[in-house]
């Protein structure tokens, strides 16, 4: 066995600069969290609605107020994102798209399809 | 388990500040990660600087002119300096790769050199790879075959294109591994998980050995990889194949078993 016992570990997250890819990847976690976040918020909206008036309009006001749209916005931003790299690993899951230029490709497009998706979406929300 | 820091013994202090370059006008610094075992104290960043035009072009040959002509207890594993032993594997500017095949121009500034991340360190640069090579030899690497051998006594015998999907078309097929494991310390997943997950260089390896026509040994292989850990720890994050200094490609070879699990073959 090792002659001293108390070997450092070796810098990791302190050190490793995570290409794009990396990013992406935990990016689609963290949008996954939110949305989860996000679904327990539609719980509480559906509740109020059967709840009857009063409480539907505090979760309609709540939803109207900035901090409500500021989420909501973050919330379709999650949605959109994590639906086309979804759709991106399930490509992944049939053995394509490994090279590295292809892999950053469809990780531009990802982006590229959430940001027009986002805008498509607020841009009905508005008008 | 995932843990973001480092432990408290494993933060990283600021070193010694050497200049060995004088006023020579090619010169450059390097921050090496010093740890030494007979010492009670914590890793440090040696800061070296060096005239260029005393040494090779490679990060391996500027480490080896610092530990020949200034400080000669710098520890690091290298044995080839030509790629292909896979010994000089380490983190250099924030990616792991081989210091022997790194050219020193085409790092930054104040080039920054610490052992292969998520490890735990015997010295200096040298990690320790007990627990990777353990991994390597669970998947038993080795051809399993109880069929009797060709009549003519020879060699079992491959198609071209059975050949081609283990060396690659190109080289950069799985049997190119060199085991460096540049790739399985790049990948998160192994740094949070590495006791069950075997990490991409070692599935690489599993994938050359189910891939291999000339192996009988393929479903006892799958069944080893089904639990939840041994190979589903990969989540696709591709830092394996970003960073193989052998161009190689860990994270497809991982989905095409993923593929045979499901199909079953």
């Amino acid at each position: 066995m090792s002659a001293n016992s108390n070997r450092p570990l070796s810098p990791h997250l302190q050190v490793y600069r995570l290409p794009l890819l990396a990013n992406l990847s935990i990016l689609h976690r963290i949008t996954g969290a939110a949305l989860s976040i996000g679904a327990l918020m539609i719980a509480w909206w559906l509740v109020a609605a059967a709840l009857g008036e009063g409480p539907y309009n505090t979760a309609m006001n709540f939803a109207r107020s900035p901090l409500g749209i500021f989420m909501m916005f973050g919330w379709s931003v999650a949605l959109y994102y994590h639906l086309f790299n979804g759709i991106r690993h399930l490509i992944w899951d049939t053995g394509r798209g490994f090279k590295l230029k292809q892999a950053y490709m469809s990780g531009y497009v990802v982006l590229l399809l959430t940001a027009l998706a986002t805008a498509a979406t607020w841009y009905e929300v508005y008008n | 388990m995932v843990q973001f820091t480092l432990p408290q013994n494993s933060k990283i202090l600021p070193g010694r500040k050497i200049d060995a370059a004088g006023n020579a006008s090619r010169k450059k610094t390097f921050r090496i990660y010093r740890w030494d075992p007979d010492t009670n104290e914590n890793p440090r960043l040696d800061e070296y600087t060096i005239d260029l035009s005393k040494c090779g072009p490679m990060v391996l040959d500027a480490i080896i002119y610092i530990k020949d002509k200034i400080d000669s207890t710098l520890t690091f594993r290298r044995s080839c300096r030509e790629g292909i032993c896979g010994s000089c594997s380490m983190n250099i500017d924030g990616t792991n790769t081989l210091a022997c095949t790194k050219a020193i121009h085409d790092c930054g500034d104040n080039t920054k050199i610490t052992p292969l991340p998520h490890m735990a360190v015997v010295k200096d640069l040298v990690p320790d790879l007990k627990h990777v090579y353990k991994q390597y030899e669970s998947i038993e690497p080795w051809m399993q075959n109880d069929d009797p051998v060709p009549e003519n006594g020879r060699e079992r015998l491959q198609t071209q294109a059975d050949s081609e999907a283990l060396n690659g078309a190109d080289g950069h097929g799985p049997a190119g591994c060199i085991l460096c494991f540049c790739c399985s310390t790049a990948c998160p997943s192994y740094w949070w998980n590495s006791d069950k997950f075997l990490g991409p260089a070692v599935l690489l390896q599993a994938w050359r050995w189910i891939r291999d026509t000339r192996d009988k040994a393929k479903a006892k292989r799958l069944e080893k990889l089904k639990d939840p850990f041994s190979m589903y720890r990969c989540h696709t994050i591709m830092n394996c194949t970003k960073t193989c200094p052998k161009g190689l490609n860990p994270a497809q070879g991982i989905a095409e078993i993923k593929k045979l699990m499901v199909s079953g073959e």
